[in-house]
């Protein structure tokens, strides 16, 4: 009984500690770098969706991301839009762009997927810097506005952050939920044998492509939040090297779980800030990790994959179990 | 009355004939065999029936629909389901949640209802874990309700596979090769399984190579031989058929025992 009530405390004293970070920490920059974090939690909350819980790879993420940013970008600066409407449109265009990917690749077996998701990649980060006259070209894009909710002003280092985390944490309830039932028990089903799932009726395409839109929906609701966050959007920042980031982070995180990629997305977001957050550490420590950043996390998916399956996750869960881990 | 017309059904694998010509009914809350030598086409001829595979010739109807052009999901809702020769358990899911998941044919609030954990979502979860916990209470299993299906026996495994099909609610139920890997007891057992779901109303067509399994259990016999249907009738009938005889024994031949 006892073990079950901390077990039930655990969530809660991370929500405060989470909520409460803001009031202790002072340091703009570090308080910065904790709201990159709640955004790179909001695109790997998708993530471990997508990939923890129905097994489908994305190399292209990132693009998703951009497409948010993008979106956010042109409908303040340039067609001045209320926040919370662009906000919205940021959503919506992302995941319709997952949606327009999800169709056609999801009917076909196997990697299909991961190599469609790497060519879109591709191919919106060449969006992003040809099209001059929408997105500003290799420039990028710049002025764009706080958000804006009405009433609340967003524009202190502490409320951007609180946004970020407030949108994450409705996003991980959301997913939570999703993992926890039915779908969730259909997404598992069909990655353990898409025979058995048919046999259920379980709507295998179906299921996939809403995965793959709610995914590329939270990475577009991240972009929109980053966008706003730094002013400024440049295609530089959504490439495959973006994306491996965060499949490395899904992956570290293990799958079956949104505990484990949720930890992961923190913990590698700092690593790249390590010398903020370490004042000690040596310069060259720092700018080795920084330098050899990808390498790392390309290393670490490989060692994932091989010695430890199930990521993070399994380090505190010993037996593979349904979705009851948030 | 016919509840399964299987007329004219023809399968070809390039030149291959796996399923030639085949044509029976299977009567309303009747256990029925499909049995044959290895190779005779009854794993094709299931999926035939069941949408996982296309038949080049033939038609296939269920209490006056034809199942033919239809896709796996659309069968099992239109009330066949399905067991695998291998089979297709989620082995990372307990064996209750598969068995819910065999409740997803007939459920229907999906991805964004769930996402706002509608109380109608939390009910129908409720539902399906109750028919869950009572099917397999039913097919006797329900100590392993809670083991991963990837730690369960092989006989326990198929038998779990039983209950999430009967979770779709079928009318038919198609079982292929249930008693392989089952022990004389697990066997005996089947049988009783077999008879509760006969009495529930289900009507049953079971691929079966145990041979003492099908004598007891069906109330009628198709054989097929390479894809050809060469008797059907009730088992004492088939017992004597000396096409029957013949196609056994040349099988037993060709294995050298």
């Amino acid at each position: 009984m006892n073990l079950r009530t901390a077990r039930a405390l655990v969530p809660l004293v991370l929500v405060a500690v989470v909520a409460a970070l803001p009031l202790v920490v002072s340091d703009r920059f570090l308080l910065k770098v904790f709201t990159f974090a709640g955004i790179n939690a909001l695109v790997v909350i998708g993530l471990a969706l997508l990939f923890g819980h129905a097994g489908q790879v994305s190399l292209g993420h990132a693009a998703f991301v951009g497409l948010g940013a993008y979106t956010c970008a042109v409908c303040t600066v340039r067609l001045e839009w209320p926040w919370l409407l662009a906000f919205a449109a940021a959503g919506a265009v992302a995941a319709f762009g997952g949606l327009v990917l999800a169709l056609p690749s999801l009917r076909l077996k196997g990697h299909y997927l991961a190599m469609a998701t790497l060519g879109f990649g591709e191919l919106m980060t060449l969006t992003f810097r040809e099209a001059d006259p929408v997105t500003g070209g290799v420039d990028g894009l710049g002025g764009i506005p706080f958000p804006d909710l009405g009433p609340f002003a967003v524009d202190g280092a502490a409320t951007l952050y609180w946004l970020v985390w407030g949108v994450a944490g409705l996003a991980l309830l959301a997913v939570y939920n999703v993992t926890s039932q039915r779908p969730g028990r259909a997404m598992r089903a069909l990655h353990g044998s898409e025979q058995g799932a048919q046999a259920c009726g379980v709507d295998i395409v179906g299921v996939k492509v809403r995965t793959f839109v709610v995914s590329a929906l939270l990475a577009g609701l991240a972009g929109a939040l980053y966008a706003s966050v730094v002013g400024f959007v440049s295609p530089s920042v959504f490439t495959l090297a973006a994306s491996v980031t965060f499949l490395a982070m899904a992956v570290l995180g293990g799958t079956g779980s949104l505990a484990g990629p949720l930890a992961a997305a923190v913990l590698l977001t700092l690593l790249q800030y390590i010398d903020a957050l370490i004042p000690g550490i040596p310069r060259e420590t720092a700018q080795t990790i920084q330098t050899y950043q990808e390498d790392i996390y390309g290393l670490a998916i490989v060692l994932v994959v091989i010695f430890a399956p199930g990521g993070l996750a399994r380090l505190w869960r010993r037996r593979p179990r349904g979705g009851e881990t948030a | 009355m016919s509840l399964l017309k299987v007329r004219g059904v023809t399968k070809r694998f390039g030149g291959l004939t796996a399923v030639d010509d085949v044509s029976f009914d299977v009567f309303e809350g009747t256990i029925k065999a499909l049995i044959g030598p290895n190779g005779a086409g009854k794993t094709t001829l299931f999926n035939t029936l069941t949408g996982f595979d296309g038949p080049d010739e033939g038609s296939v109807l269920f209490d006056g629909a034809e199942l033919v052009g239809r896709s796996p999901r659309d069968t099992v809702r239109a009330g066949v389901a399905r067991t695998f020769q291998n089979t297709q358990l989620f082995d990372e899911l307990p064996a209750g949640e598969n068995v819910m998941v065999g409740s997803q044919a007939h459920q229907r609030r999906g991805f964004s209802a769930a996402m706002l954990r509608l109380p109608s979502v939390m009910a129908e979860d409720r539902d399906a874990r109750e028919e869950a916990g009572r099917l397999l209470r039913l097919i006797g299993i329900e100590e392993w309700v809670d083991t991963p299906a990837g730690d369960l026996p092989a006989g326990i495994r198929r038998l779990v596979e039983i209950a999430r099909a009967l979770a779709t609610r079928p009318r038919l139920l198609l079982l292929d090769e249930p008693a392989a890997g089952l022990n004389a007891t697990e066997s005996r057992e089947l049988v009783q399984t077999l008879y509760r779901v006969r009495e529930s109303g289900i009507t049953v067509v079971v691929v079966e190579h145990h041979m003492g399994l099908v004598m007891e259990v069906s109330d009628e016999i198709v054989v097929l031989d390479r894809g050809r249907k060469i008797a059907e009738g009730p088992p004492r009938m088939i017992q004597k058929d000396p096409a029957v005889i013949a196609a056994y024994l040349g099988e037993a031949e060709d294995e050298g025992g």
